[in-house]
């Protein structure tokens, strides 16, 4: 009996063990070992080891039939950062003032607030998406209004980067608003008139005082919205108008009609690869930051 | 409480009671193009042989593939065209049910009859042909559509107002077309022209998606769209004004078959209703719903498309059927589209 007590807590955690074991870690194990087999001539794959699909996101056969250095999945790459990049900057300066704002009602009015920010989840997220692209597109509300200041009949804003942009934000904004709130929420009050007192104006208060006292909300904020970004499919397509690929779309086509499985795993390996360094890096610096406050303090 | 708790409790012994109801004569899970079977057709089945049947739907072949390919997919029935159906016998991703032993294959029509995708009829009864070109808002554009040249290397109203679909298997069949380059090149000559093409259309194309077509063509956002005959015959048929286009170079054709996936489940009910979609009448109204050609023999009176009220279905110029690629040809397709949307 006794036995059982102390072992407690390791068979209540069994569960979730097992389920982070097959539903987590097996597939990414098949991933990575899909990433090293031989693709089959027409889709699938055999087990024979073959890194090949790792060499070929630098190096193709050329039009001259020679292999050659090829930049075009690191263009992908790189321009999948970049977005999730922008979606992450304009989510940041978005909900900042959003947090601010809704952490300085009553405690009635917070809960409506933050309820009405989580609403679009209760949504699906292809009908957020077609939304947007009624709002923008021809003879859309935002056209329309617009046309009212002298734009162009029949303007529209679909199918370019901005629009994948608007998108993107959108979506994202609750899992930058959330975090932020809560921590902003806990936010001492005290320090900002504090702050005041010794004479700090405003933009100082909110440099020294409010940031690094947010921070781990930032933080939290960000990688909640960069690394799912990572990986949109959606809107690029719908929005954007598919005219450049992303990671994701570049991922699904190796599974489809470009039928090299092993291809595909390969960059699913490396942008989780990145995703991780990402995730490392971030932690560190919290983690030196974090540190050099309490030396400070 | 109680009540909500008694009221979930009777909803459970409900859903029990159907679902064991419902198992009597088996199960049908169909995984098909999307909209393509007559719901009207289905139900008929489903009533005359007692069978529950399960409609999942896919818009490429690619996704088809990829589950098959993925193994035990759970589906009794399949629609893929023929240069994929190639692929799934040579694979050995579908069943032989002797499809020529049975009364469905005697309702083909002569000339669709073992062909070069399924030469011995055992693993596939066709069900419906079509092609695929371009669709023009016949309101806003007024233009030629004669030339796949107006669509390929568009001038004035149509630049930056076409669109094209996201798939490289119908977007390079066409341009290999217009170029006269063979269907599965494997010459890189030959596809670097395709993609020299492609990249000098991009310009003027606003954008590659194979979804909400008919909102983006009637909207007016795109006044021209690469699209399937059937659909521009469906969409005009509800009041759309759309019209296909039939371009002296010709379009891309297709025929899809209806197969049993490796390992179906219920693969007596499968071929239970490809005998009852290949009944004359049944193949009438299959191809009075679907809006594209049947291969079977259909009970001509009751057809309701006639060359005058539907020319989508009456093409006169020629019409090339997709070939199954080699892989090498295939790895060329894939650096063509790769390297246009890099």
């Amino acid at each position: 009996m006794r036995r059982l007590a102390n072992n407690l807590p390791f068979w209540g955690l069994l569960p979730a063990w097992a389920l982070m074991g097959f539903a987590l870690i097996l597939p990414i194990l098949i991933i990575a070992a899909v990433s090293v087999a031989t693709r089959g001539s027409h889709g699938g794959f055999t087990w024979d080891f073959n890194p090949a699909g790792y060499a070929q996101i630098l190096f193709n056969e050329g039009w001259s039939g020679e292999l050659e250095f090829t930049p075009q999945y690191l263009i992908i790459i790189g321009r999948t950062f970049l977005l999730a990049g922008a979606t992450t900057a304009l989510c940041l300066i978005f909900a900042l003032p959003v947090a601010w704002y809704i952490s300085r009602q009553t405690p009635g009015m917070r809960a409506i607030l933050v309820y009405l920010v989580t609403l679009p989840f209760w949504v699906s997220m292809i009908l957020r998406v077609y939304a947007w692209m009624i709002i923008l597109g021809k003879d859309g509300p935002l056209p329309r209004f617009l046309e009212t200041f002298g734009l162009a009949p029949g303007t529209s804003f679909m199918f370019n980067d901005g629009a994948t942009l608007v998108a993107m934000v959108y979506t994202c904004m609750p899992l930058m608003v959330l975090p932020i709130y809560a921590s902003i929420e806990k936010l001492d009050l005290t320090l900002i008139e504090a702050s005041h007192d010794l004479h700090g104006n405003r933009f100082t208060t909110f440099r020294r005082v409010i940031l690094p006292l947010t921070a781990p909300g930032i933080v939290s904020g960000a990688i909640l919205v960069f690394v799912p970004a990572l990986g949109a499919v959606l809107e690029p397509v719908l929005m954007g108008g598919g005219k450049q690929m992303m990671m994701g779309s570049l991922i699904q086509l190796q599974f489809g009609g470009g039928r090299n499985w092993p291809f595909g795993a390969a960059i699913a390996m490396v942008l989780m690869g990145l995703v991780m360094l990402f995730l490392i890096v971030t932690a560190l610096r919290a983690a030196r930051r974090t540190a050099g406050m309490e030396a400070r303090a | 409480m109680k009540t909500l708790l008694s009221a979930s409790a009777l909803a459970l012994i409900t859903a029990t009671a159907t679902g064991t109801a419902a198992q009597a004569e088996g199960n049908l899970n169909l995984y098909v193009w999307a909209d393509s079977i007559n719901p009207e057709l289905i139900a008929t089945f489903s009533k005359e042989y007692d069978v529950k049947v399960n409609v999942d739907s896919y818009t490429s072949n690619e996704d088809l593939l990829t589950k098959l390919q993925a193994g035990s997919s759970g589906y009794d029935l399949s629609t893929p065209s023929q240069h994929f159906l190639r692929v799934m016998i040579d694979e050995g991703l579908i069943e032989n049910y002797g499809a020529n032993k049975l009364e469905a294959f005697n309702n083909i029509e002569e000339k669709w009859r073992n062909q070069w995708w399924d030469e011995t009829q055992e693993y596939s009864i066709p069900i419906a042909y079509g092609t695929a070109g371009f669709a023009i808002n016949s309101d806003l554009y007024k233009g030629p559509t004669d030339s796949m040249k107006v669509f390929f290397e568009p001038e004035g109203e149509l630049f930056g107002k076409i669109a094209m679909l996201s798939y490289p298997d119908e977007v390079v069949g066409a341009a290999q077309l217009y170029l006269g380059v063979p269907f599965c090149s494997e010459d890189p000559d030959e596809m670097k022209r395709v993609l020299d093409l492609l990249m000098a259309q991009k310009p003027a194309v606003a954008a590659y998606s194979s979804d909400n077509i008919a909102s983006r063509l009637g909207s007016g956002e795109v006044l021209s769209h690469f699209w399937w005959q059937g659909e521009v015959l469906k969409a005009r048929k509800g009041g759309a004004p759309f019209a296909f286009a039939f371009p002296k170079e010709g379009l891309v054709g297709w025929i899809d078959s209806m197969v049993i996936p490796k390992g179906a489940p219920n693969q007596e009910n499968a071929v239970k209703f490809i005998e009852f979609m290949s009944r004359p009448e049944n193949a009438t109204a299959q191809m009075n719903y679907y809006a594209y050609s049947s291969p079977m023999k259909v009970n001509a009176e009751d057809i309701i498309y006639t060359p005058e009220n539907a020319p989508e279905l009456f093409i006169e110029v020629p019409i090339e059927f997709s070939r199954t690629c080699s892989p090498a040809a295939q790895d060329l397709v894939n650096r063509v589209w790769t390297q246009l949307l890099q």
